[in-house]
Parts: C-alpha cells; sequence; structure tokens
C-alpha cells in the first residue's frame, strides 16, 4: 500500500516535471499563457473605462457668480468629466465624438435666477447608448437640486440625505479589477491545464502514458501539478501588476492567497476535463477565450446578482465557480459580502467543486481509450 | 493558362473550407460563447440602468404620498414597497441597493418650508450602481417640484436635444461590436490556423513543389476564411434580425453586408499573415485570440467610444475595428451614411494592408 503510494507520487512528479519542461520548450506560448492573464486584466479594465464619467462641454453664455456655482454643482454630480467650450467648439467636439454633451447656460442666466424667473439650459446629447445617456440625463436634475440646495435653501427644501453602508466609496476601477483578476485566473488555470492535456493527444504521446504501468489517476494529479504550479506563476504576475501597478490592495492577505490556489486548482481541473475531452488545443483555445467574456457578465463582476432581480441569470450564475471565486476575492480585497452565504460556506462550495472537478478529471482520463 | 489557374484557386478555396469543416468544433468553440453572451444580455438586459430599491413612506400626509407617487411613476428604480423593518432585511440581504424612506414629519417641514430631507440609506459598494442611485433621488425630487406647476421653485428647466434620431438600448447596442468582435476571432483564428496548419502538417511542402503560383494559394486561403468567417457573421446578423435583437434600418442591408465582408477580409488577412509568420498552431491561436480581444477593446468594445478617456479615443484612431463598429451603427440603427465613406475607406485599406502583410509573410516564407 505505502509502496503504491510512493510510486504514484514519484509519478505524479514525473508528469508535472515534465509537463513544466514542455512548456518551457514552447517558449511563445509560454510566455503568451503566462502573460495573458495579464492581457486579460489589461483588456477588461479598458471596458471599465467606460463606466466612468460623461465628457461634457459646457457653454457658458454667462459667468455670473450663479452660474459659476451651477458649473460647480455640475462638476460634484458624479457623472460628467467638464470643459468648458464656445458653442462652435462644443458642437465641433460633439460631432467628432470627443464629448457625449454640450449643456448650454443662457447668457441671462443670473439675471433670470436672481429675479425667480424661468431659466432653460440647452442640453444636447449624444444619445447612441440608453445606458449611457440616461446617466447624463439624471445628472443634470441632480446639479440642479445640488445648486438650488446650496444657493436657495430655503426655496427648494427637499433633499436627499445620504447615509452609505460603508465608510468610503469604492471606485469603479478598483471593484471591477477585483472580478476581473478571477476571470483572468480562470482563462490562465483553463489554458495551462488544457493545452497539456490537449498536446498529449495531439502529439499522440498519451498512448505512452496511458499503456504505462503508472496508475491513472497519478499521471492526472501529474498534469495538473504542472499546470496548477505554472498557473501559480502567471497569477503571481498578475497580482503584483493589480497590487503595486492598479493599486489595489487586499485587506486580507490570507484569503486572497486561499482563494487564488483555489479559483487555480478549479481551473486547472476543468482544463485538464476539457483538454481530454476535446484532445485538439485548437477547439479547446477559442473556447476556454470565448467562455471567459459571458462569465465575467453573468457572475456579478459589477456587483451582486441579487440586484439585478433576474431568477433565471442569478441560477445560471450559481452553477458556476466564477461567482464564488469574485465574492470570495472581494471579500480579500474590499471585505465586502456580496451574497449572503458568509465567506466559509463560499469557499465551502469551491472546495466541492474543485474535488467534483478533480474526480471528474481523473474518471474522465482513467475511462479514455487510445480509440476515443 | 486561366482556367487551370482558376481550378487550383478553386482546388485550395475547396480543401480550406473542408478542413474547417472537419473542425467544427474549433467554429463552435468561436461561436458559441458570443451568442451565449448574447442571450445572457438579452435575459439580463431588464436590470441595466434601474437599481432595486426598498422604497418606505412614513408620512400619510399630501406631501409624502405624492413624493411617493413621483418615485414610483419617475422610471428610475425598480421599487419595492415595505416597512422599515422589511427594508432593512432586504438591504441586509442584498435584494436592494438602496432603502429611501419619506419620513413620517416630511408633508408637515413642506408645508412649514423647512428642510425636508428624503433619507437614503445606500450600500454603496462601487460607484457604478452607488452614483446611479444619487442621479435617481434628485432626478425623482425634480419631478416633485415639477408636478406644482406655477408653485414649482425650481426655475431652471432643460431642453434636451438628441444627435441621433433615436435612442439606442443597451442591448441592441452591444450586439453590433459583439458581431464584429466574432467575425474578427473566427477571421483571424480560421484563417491564422489554416495557415500554420500547412508548415505545422509539412503539406506546404507540396504547396511549394506544385506549379501553382504563391498568389492563388493565398488567395484561395483567403477567400475560403472569407467565406467561412462571413457566413457566421450572417447567421448571427440573422439570428438577432429574427430574434428582434438588433434588425438593420431597411435599405441598410446591402452596406451591413459589405461592412461584414471587410470585416471578414480584415480578420481573415491578418490572421493569414500571422498564420506565415508563426507557423505553429498553438501560438497562432493564443496570439490571434489576444490580437482580435485587443482590437475589439481599444475600439470601445461595447461601450461607447465618446464616454472613453482621450487617450483611448486617441488610439481607437488607428484600430479599423472602430471604423467597422461605427459604420455598422449607423447603418443598422439609423440608416445613415453619417461617414460611411470615411469608414469603408479606412477598413478597406486596413483589409487590403492586412491581405497584403499576410502575402507578403506567405511569399517570405515560401521564399525561405
Amino acid at each position: 500500500m505505502l509502496t503504491q503510494l510512493r510510486s504514484d507520487l514519484r509519478v505524479v512528479w514525473a508528469v508535472a516535471r515534465k509537463d513544466i519542461r514542455t512548456a518551457l520548450t514552447e517558449r511563445v506560448s509560454t510566455i503568451l499563457t503566462l502573460f495573458l492573464p495579464l492581457n486579460f486584466l489589461i483588456l477588461l479594465s479598458l471596458f471599465a473605462l467606460s463606466g466612468s464619467l460623461a465628457p461634457t462641454a459646457v457653454v457658458m453664455n454667462d459667468t455670473g457668480p450663479l452660474a459659476q456655482q451651477f458649473y460647480t454643482a455640475m462638476a460634484g454630480a458624479h457623472s460628467f468629466r467638464l470643459q468648458t467650450a464656445s458653442a462652435a467648439q462644443a458642437q465641433a467636439l460633439l460631432q467628432a465624438g470627443k464629448i457625449v454633451a454640450v449643456i448650454t447656460l443662457p447668457a441671462d442666466f443670473d439675471t433670470q435666477i436672481q429675479a425667480n424667473q424661468p431659466v432653460v439650459v440647452q442640453v444636447k446629447i449624444n444619445n447612441l447608448n440608453t445606458d449611457f445617456t440616461n446617466d447624463v440625463r439624471r445628472a443634470v436634475p441632480l446639479a440642479i437640486t445640488a445648486f438650488y440646495a446650496k444657493a436657495f435653501p430655503r426655496l427648494v427644501t427637499i433633499t436627499a440625505a445620504e447615509r452609505d453602508v460603508w465608510p468610503r466609496d469604492t471606485d469603479y476601477i478598483p471593484y471591477l479589477t477585483v472580478s476581473i483578476l478571477v476571470v483572468a485566473l480562470m482563462v490562465g488555470g483553463l489554458l495551462q491545464a488544457g493545452t497539456a492535456t490537449a498536446r498529449e493527444w495531439e502529439n499522440g504521446t498519451i498512448k505512452e502514458l496511458l499503456l504505462s504501468p503508472a496508475s491513472r489517476w497519478a499521471i492526472s494529479a501529474g498534469q495538473m501539478l504542472g499546470a496548477f504550479l505554472l498557473g501559480l506563476g502567471s497569477a503571481a504576475v498578475l497580482l503584483l501588476v493589480l497590487i503595486f501597478v492598479v493599486g489595489v490592495v487586499p485587506l486580507h492577505w490570507g484569503e486572497l492567497l486561499l482563494f487564488t490556489s483555489l479559483t487555480i486548482i478549479i481551473f486547472v481541473a476543468f482544463g485538464a476535463l476539457l483538454g481530454t475531452l476535446l484532445k485538439k488545443r485548437q477547439a479547446f483555445l477559442p473556447l476556454a477565450f470565448g467562455t471567459s467574456l459571458p462569465l465575467f457578465f453573468l457572475s456579478g463582476a459589477f456587483g451582486p446578482i441579487s440586484f439585478q432581480h433576474v431568477p433565471l441569470l442569478e441560477g445560471i450564475a450559481q452553477a458556476f465557480p466564477v461567482y464564488y471565486a469574485i465574492v470570495l476575492q472581494q471579500h480579500a480585497f474590499h471585505n465586502f459580502n456580496l451574497n449572503t452565504l458568509g465567506v466559509g460556506l463560499n469557499a465551502l462550495v469551491l472546495v466541492g467543486y474543485a474535488a467534483a472537478l478533480l474526480g471528474l478529471t481523473a474518471l474522465v482520463l482513467r475511462r479514455s481509450s487510445l480509440a476515443s | 493558362m486561366l482556367t487551370s489557374l482558376l481550378r487550383s484557386l478553386w482546388a485550395i478555396y475547396r480543401k480550406d473550407l473542408a478542413v474547417a469543416w472537419r473542425n467544427r468544433a474549433t467554429l463552435a468553440a468561436s461561436f458559441f460563447p458570443v451568442v451565449g453572451f448574447l442571450l445572457v444580455q438579452a435575459v439580463g438586459v431588464s436590470a441595466v440602468g434601474r437599481n432595486p430599491v426598498a422604497l418606505v413612506t412614513l408620512d400619510p400626509g399630501p406631501a409624502g404620498q405624492q413624493m411617493a407617487r413621483i418615485i414610483h411613476t419617475a422610471n428610475v428604480f425598480r421599487l419595492t414597497d415595505a416597512t422599515p423593518a422589511e427594508a432593512q432585511s432586504l438591504l441586509d440581504n442584498l435584494r436592494v441597493a438602496a432603502i429611501v424612506t419619506i419620513p413620517a414629519d416630511f408633508s408637515q417641514r413642506v408645508a412649514a418650508r423647512n428642510l425636508a430631507p428624503v433619507d437614503v440609506q445606500l450600500n454603496n459598494l462601487n460607484l457604478d450602481f452607488t452614483n446611479d442611485i444619487r442621479r435617481a433621488v434628485p432626478d425623482a425630487i425634480t419631478q416633485y417640484y415639477a408636478a406644482q406647476g406655477d408653485a414649482n421653485p425650481i426655475k431652471i428647466s432643460l431642453v434636451e436635444t438628441d444627435l441621433r434620431a433615436h435612442d439606442v438600448q443597451f442591448f441592441q447596442f452591444s450586439v453590433l461590436p459583439l458581431l464584429v468582435l466574432l467575425m474578427l476571432l473566427n477571421g483571424l483564428v480560421t484563417s491564422a490556423v489554416a495557415t500554420a496548419r500547412e508548415w505545422e502538417s509539412r503539406t506546404i511542402k507540396e504547396m511549394l513543389l506544385s506549379p501553382t503560383p504563391p498568389g492563388v494559394i493565398i488567395l484561395g486561403k483567403v477567400l475560403a476564411g472569407v467565406t467561412i468567417t462571413l457566413g457566421l457573421g450572417l447567421v448571427v446578423l440573422g439570428l438577432g434580425a429574427a430574434l428582434d435583437w438588433t434588425r438593420p434600418a431597411p435599405g441598410a442591408w446591402p452596406a451591413t453586408i459589405l461592412i461584414l465582408a471587410l470585416v471578414a477580409f480584415l480578420g481573415t488577412g491578418l490572421g493569414v499573415a500571422l498564420g506565415a509568420a508563426a507557423q505553429r498552431i498553438q501560438p497562432v491561436t493564443t496570439g490571434s485570440i489576444i490580437i482580435a480581444f485587443y482590437l475589439f477593446f481599444l475600439a470601445g468594445g461595447i461601450g461607447v467610444l465618446a464616454f472613453q478617456p482621450a487617450w483611448l479615443q486617441a488610439v481607437a484612431v488607428f484600430d479599423p475595428l472602430s471604423y467597422g463598429v461605427h459604420a455598422l451603427q449607423m447603418a443598422v440603427f439609423y440608416g445613415a451614411n453619417d461617414e460611411l465613406g470615411l469608414d469603408l475607406l479606412v477598413l478597406s485599406l486596413a483589409s487590403l494592408a492586412a491581405l497584403g502583410l499576410g502575402a507578403l509573410a506567405i511569399r517570405r516564407r515560401l521564399a525561405g
């Protein structure tokens, strides 16, 4: 029994070493795979940039104190990246797609407001996508109420008194990059294991492995160990950039390391499973990449999925480990709880996924035959 | 002579199509994730832009009730009426992002012209939806005041002029960039792999020894890649039209198909160049995907380019995909030719450059 275990462990280590060496001989592929999760972080962060402030030109036909106060209120409306411009400049910028809105204050703004007379503010919007343009449409009323609350507090008495659950706001990028980290780890783990496994089938070397006296679970475990170690390297690059370049520092380092390792294990096992089933890198690679985009959007990358109130999507998201991994990493980095399961139960679900996928992958390899 | 060349071209074209058909898993692998993503978006679209909020109305007075009615009809939240305890439970269980409470003395305060705050308890997890709510509450307040008619103390009114004929919903908007991504990805992967495979399986040797001119080999490969990619794009466009996701404006079908064909040429040309340069299937596949995703996101992704930072807009000027996406948006959403000439010119030149690059790479490798 002990001798068998020792022999199996030797096989595990030998297969892992062999896979790492093979990966290192394919240098271009290895470099691409190592830095691929980092590329994912960069690319999906570009997506996050569009969720930031709307570039807007303000045509100040009146530069009186009230008009200036209105401009300040707009600047504080959490929505605009403002610049002043002449009417012609603003129109040109809007037509060229450099800005998304032009807000024009009339020449008699101060006089009319002081006389309590109606004032018309012109808003011209590039209404190409309602999700973005509604932000602008709603931000102007926010600026108006903020302006009146400050300039005429006795006139407009209804205000919004905000109490926040968290002591400080978390910007979109620091929040989203943590979700992106999970998807990047997923792609990294899938690729490391999936390409290594599919390569064995493509090159026919699986024949030698399957015909050898080594136990199949040991072969499978060795393949996954090799991919896991390479995945750790890739994750290290990713975390270094996230922490030291993007500046998103985790609050719970232990959780970060634990959940990162767990996530890699899950997707290494899943990659090995897909690689064994598909047997071709050419089919596996687009699938691994392509799946990442829908999973990213599905799994609560932008906020708690329960906010969507779409039970079908919630159900689908909860069927994938990416969802739990995002919940756990958001806790590790920001101390947020994105569902009601708690850290322990979320982690347990991930452990369950890891165990199930490791077992399933070993089983599929065990049942694989050279004829298939 | 010409007949012989055409026969060679046809043979290479058919062979590449047959090989691609045998690798249906690859086609499926690039097709299903994008379609899956579109389905996810289609189901989740109702949640975009309107956050779940619990409304607690403690004031039975006229102003409180009117404010509650306005918040209901303002169409800025997905509202749940609740008691304070229910609302707190909803917030704690992450079923709502905020609780808006109209306090018991709201009407009294409004009547006395005293400060009358509407309490907003906000789960400020991230600024995306937090700011949505911060904007939405004042929106409701201004609507409340607007309903006062002449007694409205807010004298500033807004007159909105839209640059475009009509608004485009978030989901409809995102279909086109994703269609372009699908085509670029497929064109790149299919043709890059088809080209690299000739080296990896050493069939390039036979091609070299055949009397077929290299130009014909390249053209056959490119045409096969364009056929597959354009076919895939048209299937997704047709699917989108059938499901009423996005349908080109009347009369805009020819322009739409032309733009898609140019995107297919661009992807295929780049793919042939990459395949000939790297000659190995695995790095070529990974590289193709990375290039496709970079070109996609640098062109604005599924966002609006005008909302992106200035540096990204400056980069997008050099990304041919941004012209493809813009041309498609104008044709499909508005049936318009707004800068269509420029878009088509840039896209055509980029496609030609990609094809030239592909031809050059193959010629060099063949010569080597």
